[in-house]
């Protein structure tokens, strides 16, 4: 018998799709982009659970406002990553400050360095992203870097580089301002 | 572009901007279409580092209680969601005011012969300037009308979400959120009776709601009920 292959839709077409209430096209998008929304929660929140949390509100989020999700402005993969991060950053602003003199948090910290550094790696050679983080000072690199991958703040990303927090926020200032000018 | 504009764009898509900047950056951005676009491309960039993560398998469990969500009533259900439905949308006038009435069913209202007497009004000014912002009135039902008479815009992926304060044990509940600013009426989850001097504020928050139950985003307007007289 012929197995009859359909071709995997593009979130934007199952986008398209949920806003017309159709739920098996929402299944669908869960399919293929929860575990990496999971992940990338995970990276921030560093809890599976409440990256789960916010992964379900951001799905419920798809289903009532699909409708509104405009593919001039971004891709569909990239909608959802900013209600993803938006909705965890939110979580980790709203939550207790870290203590930093205690060393555990210190060693949590340590891995969040190596997640930050691991991401970067992980970008591809010719990414002209890659090529621009790499024209960065080491130090505007690893603030930068610990800011978005790990979501740190300036305070939390101050007390890590062991600096203090102006030098930070200029480091994250004129490293994303360099990297827009790479960029365009 | 400035410079001071890239490196706003910078904190923004870092999520570094906080309070007054951030509400700031979000008013800018809702009005500036270059801007936008702008914040758009970096975001696409940086998302190439989210992009390095190891995806997990889909989880079922996960999926099932999303599932179960969805099958949760939207119009009738204790906010947040309530305003934010999309049934709000694409209704004009009475039809509106009628669907609103009777989907929270409460059948009163000014288009509707005789309009209950509100327990409390808080007139709601903006931030910055004292400006008068949005009426609003409180109802023995629990429920509130707000009528906007003038509140910033909103970036698309912000939502309105009105707030009151009980007391401050209880702390800020929230009594629905809302997308489009005209005249309407929220349910409001089951409270004591307002108080004359009671908080309510209106904060900007992310897609579907505050996602911690408590005020996230800049306070936009506020303001204290009184006693009508």
């Amino acid at each position: 018998m012929f197995h009859l292959m359909t071709d995997p839709k593009t979130a934007e077409q199952l986008i398209a799709q949920i806003a017309t209430g159709n739920r098996s096209a929402l299944a669908a998008l869960f399919e293929g982009e929860s575990g990496r929304l999971v992940a990338i929660a995970q990276r921030l929140l560093r809890r599976r659970d409440l990256a789960e949390e916010v992964v379900q509100e951001a799905f419920i989020t798809v289903w009532r406002q699909a409708a509104s999700f405009d593919g001039s402005k971004g891709s569909a993969r990239g909608w959802l990553t900013t209600i993803v991060r938006n909705r965890a950053l939110n979580l980790l602003r709203d939550s207790a400050r870290m203590d930093f003199e205690d060393s555990e948090k210190l060693t949590e910290l340590g891995d969040r360095q190596a997640d930050a550094r691991a991401a970067y790696e992980a970008l591809s050679i010719k990414d002209a992203l890659r090529h621009c983080l790499g024209m960065l000072d080491a130090s505007k690199r690893e603030a930068v870097l610990l800011c978005y991958v790990t979501g740190l703040n300036h305070g939390e990303a101050a007390a890590f580089m062991n600096v203090p927090l102006g030098t930070v926020k200029s480091w994250v200032r004129r490293g994303t301002v360099a990297l827009q000018e790479c960029l365009s | 572009m400035t410079e001071g504009d890239r490196e706003r764009i910078g904190d923004y898509v870092l999520g570094l901007l906080e309070g007054a900047d951030l509400a700031a950056f979000e008013q800018q951005l809702a009005s500036d279409p270059e801007l936008r676009m702008a914040v758009e491309r970096l975001r696409g960039h940086l998302g190439k580092l989210d992009d390095t993560v190891e995806p997990l398998p889909a989880n079922p469990a996960l999926w099932a209680r999303i599932a179960s969500e969805l099958d949760t009533p939207v119009v009738t259900a204790a906010p947040p969601r309530a305003a934010n439905d999309n049934r709000w949308r694409g209704f004009a006038g009475i039809a509106a005011s009628l669907l609103v009435a009777l989907s929270i069913g409460y059948l009163a209202g000014s288009n509707f012969g005789q309009a209950p007497q509100p327990l409390m009004v808080a007139v709601l000014l903006t931030e910055g300037s004292a400006e008068p912002a949005v009426l609003v009135e409180a109802f023995a039902d629990d429920s509130i009308r707000l009528v906007p008479l003038e509140l910033a815009q909103k970036p698309d992926d912000r939502v309105y979400q009105v707030w009151t304060l009980p007391d401050p044990e209880t702390g800020p509940i929230s009594m629905g959120i809302f997308e489009d600013p005209q005249t309407m009426r929220l349910a409001g989850p089951n409270l004591p009776a307002p108080q004359s001097g009671q908080l309510y504020e209106i904060t900007l928050e992310p897609t579907g709601g505050s996602p911690t139950g408590r005020p996230t985003g800049p306070i936009l307007v506020k303001g204290f009920a009184k006693t009508p007289l």
